[in-house]
C-alpha cells in the first residue's frame, strides 16, 4: 500500500481502468473528461503514473487486437481494485465527517 | 516537434525508453493530431505541458531507479537493495576531472603568456582537485550511511 493516499492523476488513472480496460491515449482522454477538463495529463506524467502501478502490481499490460498501432492496453489486477475501493472508502469517510463538521458550525 | 519529443525521451533511463518509449511517442502523436487545429496558444500549451511532463518524469525515474518507488526515500531510507554505485563512474569522473583541469591549466598559461606572467600549476589546477576530492568524499560518505541504515533494516520500519 506504498501508494497511498493517492495523488489525483494516478487515482483518475485508476477510475478510468476500474470501468474498463483502456490504452494510453484513452486513458489521457478519460481521465481530462472525467474532471471536466480539468485535468490533463501529459504523456510523461501518465506513463510515470502507470510504470509505479505496473511496479505495484495495481494494473497489467496486456497487447491490444489493434496491432495497427503501437500501443498496449492496461487493466486493474484484484490488487488493485481491492486498493481503489479502499481509497474510495476512506475518500467516503472523509467527505462524511467534512459535511458533518461544516453542516455542526453553520447550525 | 517529433524530434523534440524524441530528444527528450533520452533524459529517461535506458530500460524505462525501451520499454515504454514507442508507446509513449505513439500517445503524443495522437494527441498531437488532436491538437492540429487548435489556436496557436492552444497548441503552446499542449508541448509545454508535454515538455515539462517528460522533464519531470524523466527525473522522477532517475530518482524512481536509485530509490524505488516510496514517495519518501530519504527520511526512511529505503534505497535498493540491487542499488550499486557503478564502477564505471569514479573512472569516468577522473578522466572528465583531469580534462578539466588541464584545458583550466592550458587556457590560464596561454592567459599568462599573453601578459607575460609565470602561473604555477598548483595555483590552477589544485583547487580544482580539493574540490572535487572534498565532494567525493562528502557523497561517499552519505552514501555509506545510506548503506549502513539498509544493513540494519531500519526501512522495514516504514512498513510496519
Amino acid at each position: 500500500m506504498e501508494l497511498l493516499p493517492l495523488t489525483e492523476p494516478v487515482l483518475l488513472v485508476l477510475l478510468s481502468l476500474a470501468e474498463q480496460p483502456r490504452h494510453g491515449y484513452s486513458i489521457l482522454k478519460d481521465v481530462e473528461q472525467m474532471s471536466g477538463g480539468r485535468v490533463r495529463l501529459s504523456t510523461g506524467t501518465l506513463y510515470g503514473a502507470l510504470q509505479r502501478l505496473l511496479g505495484q502490481g495495481w494494473i497489467e499490460r496486456f497487447d491490444d487486437e489493434d496491432t495497427s498501432r503501437d500501443r498496449r492496453s492496461y487493466r486493474l489486477t484484484a490488487k488493485g481494485r481491492r486498493n481503489l475501493q479502499a481509497e474510495i472508502e476512506r475518500m467516503r469517510h472523509l467527505t462524511r465527517v467534512a459535511a458533518l463538521r461544516v453542516a455542526r458550525k453553520e447550525a | 516537434m517529433l524530434r523534440l519529443y524524441r530528444s527528450l525521451l533520452f533524459l529517461y533511463p535506458v530500460a524505462y525508453r525501451d520499454e515504454f518509449g514507442p508507446e509513449m511517442t505513439a500517445v503524443f502523436l495522437q494527441a498531437e493530431e488532436e491538437h492540429d487545429g487548435r489556436s496557436l496558444a492552444a497548441r503552446a500549451l499542449f508541448y509545454g505541458r508535454e515538455s515539462g511532463g517528460l522533464i519531470l518524469g524523466a527525473a522522477q525515474s532517475h530518482f524512481r531507479s536509485v530509490f524505488g518507488n516510496n514517495l519518501t526515500p530519504f527520511w526512511r531510507f529505503s534505497m535498493q537493495r540491487q542499488f550499486r554505485f557503478p564502477r564505471s563512474t569514479v573512472f569516468l569522473m577522473c578522466v572528465i576531472l583531469a580534462a578539466v583541469a588541464f584545458a583550466i591549466d592550458k587556457a590560464q598559461r596561454a592567459q599568462a603568456a599573453i601578459s607575460g606572467r609565470v602561473v604555477p600549476t598548483s595555483e590552477t589546477v589544485t583547487p580544482l582537485i580539493l574540490t572535487f576530492v572534498i565532494v567525493y568524499l562528502v557523497a561517499a560518505l552519505a552514501w555509506g550511511i545510506l548503506y549502513a541504515f539498509r544493513q540494519t533494516g531500519m526501512h522495514r520500519l516504514d512498513k510496519v
